[in-house]
């Protein structure tokens, strides 16, 4: 029994060494080939473990830094708005939401849910944010449209205020006479730390790789955020790669684009924050999910 | 009443929510930029009625690929040049070719302001068909003199060639307007090896070439893709593709009746070419897969040559390009058709705030000399210095990799043949460019621009098709025996038949509008 037990335990964890083994690999391999020499790349393709081992990737990306650094601190920027900003906001939506005396509740929650579903299309939604907001070349471009609220957020959230946060609890806070918004703010988000800790990294996580907005609604270089930079550059790559036009000039494109390592080592300093960030969030993550669920 | 309070409260509680996203919508930092553009609308428009020349901002919007550093102090200099000659300033609006197609599209379909816009690209007849390009016949005779005379000085069958309807919506920029083809190779492993550039006449006389390379340099790959494949570009040399390749003219002529390419005997012909290659080892074993470039491959010491396109002056351009020096063979002559033309134009959009500002805008970068230079080498003893009257080089200390400003697409701004020569090019470039151009066998279809509307469900169909074989039979990846055949059939159950009778009914009735 115990031997069986035991060797099921080296089972599983061989089963998740590999596993993980898989996870890493890639990453692993991306960092690889952004310490390997430019040349050397070409020649002999990519390797877990590179004959030459060259900084100049990072050497470029340092000395052509001014770009780059922007490009990070706009990525930051928008993220450490965004996310505070859209967690603040799909908060005050899903709590309404959430409790039961709320009038029109069922159609409020239908119009969250609907968004779901359902969305303009991508020219009528540009053409909103362009020519009614001005969002085109701003900051804002890359806070608001599409990012700031999500439907399946509100209701990840709504769920969670409805089933863990006992209606006893507001109710004896009314009677001890607090209103509303202290209501919210005092008893109702300390109790929903874990909630707010998902959905708020799931905001950082989108936030932090989204490329999207920037390309459509960016020309100007100046607000580019890194995931965007770094989009545009592997665009214009497979561009290069792929138009086939008669007399379309690849030739005379490519000069400006940086070789494969720099990409990879791009690609790597933009990765980094995340991979640190993750498992500090990792445990709200889990009890967050697993809170709304059992005692719902 | 406690309750009722509650519910304003939270009623209150959400607009608030919304009225937060609407409103942090409405204080964009852009309101000044925007209060600008409304006023220049209205500066323009009495401007154009008064005869007096009011201020106006163009915008250009155009492809790069990476966008320079100077590109700022490029453009205050070009607003200098601008504000004295037509009072205007311009707006350069550069967008990466990989976003392209997406920006334009959106910049185009809202009601922002561009006035000259790169089009072509491969996206001409539709933008035509949807109504974004302004009819440019009006503002050419009365702005535009010096585009038409400078294209009409080549061959007036340049301009013509744009005409979609009997009219021009786009002009293209003065460059190389047709192509050649052959091989370029590394000059020094031609030295080394002997190898008799003249005797090179075809494709089936490479193999002696290659061989010598695989056999004396086992690390070198004989030769590399260009573009997707060993035969992308080169088939161009045998047939107009008349806009995207399936139902081509073979020869440039065929009397207009429109074929399928893939079922041509001279396409099966270069199939078995390049599947001999790859059999014998000429090509490298990842060919259909690898996204690396042939000038990166040829720059690292891997590869010996490449099959392309080419035009005068290639082999410096080459050079430059892998880094190594190159020697080309043309061995098809040179031909141009309709795609070669329209590849790169310039054209007014709809959206344009003064279509007159505009054209006379083009009409500079089609005849002010210093104009293009800036445009095309950015400010003089910052990123260039005069070597002569009209060669030019970098400065001392800069080069490639560090200028602010290094476009090197002088082919996209009008005309290329008032820019200054690059060190290394002959001096002769610019002349022998437009006797390439005037000597070019023309099309037979010259002129025609397929509109693919009617056939767009076939069109998507058969390049599914085409991707997922095109590419492994053009490096001689599969065996064309076997799949070429199967290849065609699937084409066919695509649709391809239908495309080519629609595109052989709009060529004959625009050879009859034509007579």
């Amino acid at each position: 029994m115990q031997a069986s037990g035991k060797l099921y335990q080296w089972i599983i964890n061989i089963v998740m060494l590999v596993f993980t083994f898989f996870c890493i690999m890639p990453f692993w391999l991306l960092f690889s080939a952004s310490l390997t020499d430019d040349m050397e790349l070409v020649r002999s393709g990519y390797a877990f473990f590179p004959d030459k081992i060259s900084f100049s990737a990072y050497h470029y990306l340092w000395n052509s830094s001014s770009d780059i650094i922007r490009a990070y601190s706009i990525t930051v920027l928008t993220t450490i708005i965004g996310t505070t900003l859209g967690l603040t906001l799909t908060a005050m939506v899903a709590y309404p939401l959430s409790r039961l005396e709320m009038p029109f509740r069922n159609t409020l929650a239908f119009y969250v849910f609907f968004t779901m579903l359902f969305n303009g299309g991508l020219v009528p939604t540009y053409l909103l944010y362009t020519n009614y907001f001005d969002l085109k070349n701003t900051m804002l471009a890359l806070i608001i449209p599409g990012l700031l609220m999500n439907g399946f957020f509100i209701i990840l959230m709504r769920t969670f205020f409805a089933s863990s946060i006992p209606t006893a609890i507001i109710e004896s806070a009314y009677i001890d006479g607090a209103r509303e918004w202290k209501i919210f703010y005092r008893i109702v988000l300390p109790l929903s730390t874990p909630v707010l800790a998902t959905v708020g990294l799931f905001y950082t996580i989108l936030y932090w790789n989204d490329w999207f907005n920037g390309l459509i609604y960016l020309t100007d270089s100046h607000y580019y955020s890194l995931q965007n930079l770094l989009n545009r550059i592997l665009l214009d790559v497979q561009f290069l790669q792929s138009s086939t036009q008669a007399g379309s000039r690849n030739a005379d494109i490519g000069a400006n684009i940086p070789l494969a390592p720099m990409r990879m080592a791009m690609a790597a300093i933009g990765v980094i924050p995340l991979l640190i960030a993750y498992p500090f969030f990792q445990k709200y993550f889990v009890k967050g999910l697993t809170i709304g669920a059992v005692k719902g | 009443m406690r309750k009722n309070k509650f519910v304003a409260k939270t009623l209150l509680l959400i607009v608030l929510a919304f009225a937060m996203v609407i409103s942090a919508c409405g204080n964009g930092d852009n309101k000044g930029t925007n209060a600008g553009n409304d006023g220049k609308t209205a500066e323009g428009k009495s401007g154009n009625s008064s005869g007096e020349l009011k201020p106006v901002e163009l915008v250009m919007v155009f492809p790069v690929g990476g966008e320079p550093k100077d590109l700022k102090l490029v453009q205050d200099e070009i607003n200098k040049m601008t504000k004295a000659k037509i009072n205007a300033t311009v707006k350069l609006v550069p967008i990466g070719f990989g976003a392209w197609a997406q920006q334009k599209t959106l910049m185009m379909s809202g009601n922002e302001q561009v006035d000259l816009i790169v089009s072509g690209l491969g996206t001409y007849s539709q933008d035509v068909a949807k109504g974004q390009l302004l009819e440019l016949d009006g503002y050419l005779t009365d702005k535009g003199q010096g585009v038409t005379e400078a294209l009409d000085s080549l061959d007036p069958a340049f301009l013509n060639a744009t005409r979609i309807d009997g009219k021009i919506y786009a002009v293209p920029s003065i460059r190389d307007l047709a192509a050649d083809y052959g091989i370029t190779m590394r000059k020094d492993l031609v030295e080394k090896y002997n190898i008799d550039t003249a005797a090179i006449k075809s494709l089936d006389d490479l193999d002696a070439v290659f061989k010598t390379i695989k056999d004396n340099e086992p690390d070198m790959i004989p030769t590399v893709k260009y573009g997707t494949s060993i035969l992308d570009i080169y088939v161009l040399s045998y047939f107009d593709n008349l806009g995207e390749g399936f139902g081509v003219l073979p020869g440039y002529d065929n009397n207009l009746k429109v074929v399928n390419m893939y079922e041509t005997p001279e396409y099966a012909e270069m199939l078995n070419t390049v599947r001999r290659w790859n059999q014998a080892g000429y090509i490298a074993k990842d060919a259909a897969t690898s996204t690396e470039t042939q000038y990166n491959l040829v720059k690292s010491g891997k590869a010996f040559s490449f099959i392309s396109h080419m035009k005068p002056g290639i082999e410096t351009q080459e050079s430059r390009s892998t880094g190594k020096e190159m020697v080309s063979v043309h061995f098809k002559p040179a031909a141009t058709a309709t795609t070669n033309i329209i590849s790169i134009m310039w054209s007014i959009a709809r959206n344009s705030k003064d279509p007159e500002r505009a054209m006379m805008l083009l009409n500079m970068m089609y005849t002010d000399k210093d104009f293009i230079n800036l445009l095309d080498y950015g400010i003089e003893n910052k990123h260039y210095v005069k070597i002569s009257d009209n060669v030019i080089d970098y400065p001392q200390g800069v080069d490639a990799t560090n200028s602010g400003y290094n476009l090197q697409m002088g082919w996209m701004f009008g005309n290329q043949s008032l820019s200054h020569i690059w060190n290394g090019d002959d001096p002769e470039l610019w002349n022998q460019l437009a006797e390439f151009n005037r000597n070019a066998v023309k099309s037979k279809a010259l002129g025609f621009t397929f509109n693919a509307d009617a056939v767009k469900t076939e069109i998507a169909a058969v390049t599914n098709v085409q991707n997922q074989y095109k590419i492994a039979l053009e490096t001689g990846t599969v065996d064309p025996v076997s799949k070429l055949p199967e290849f065609n059939k699937q084409l066919k159950a695509a649709g391809i038949d239908k495309i080519i009778a629609e595109k052989q009914k709009q060529l004959d009735a625009w050879a009859a509008a034509k007579k």
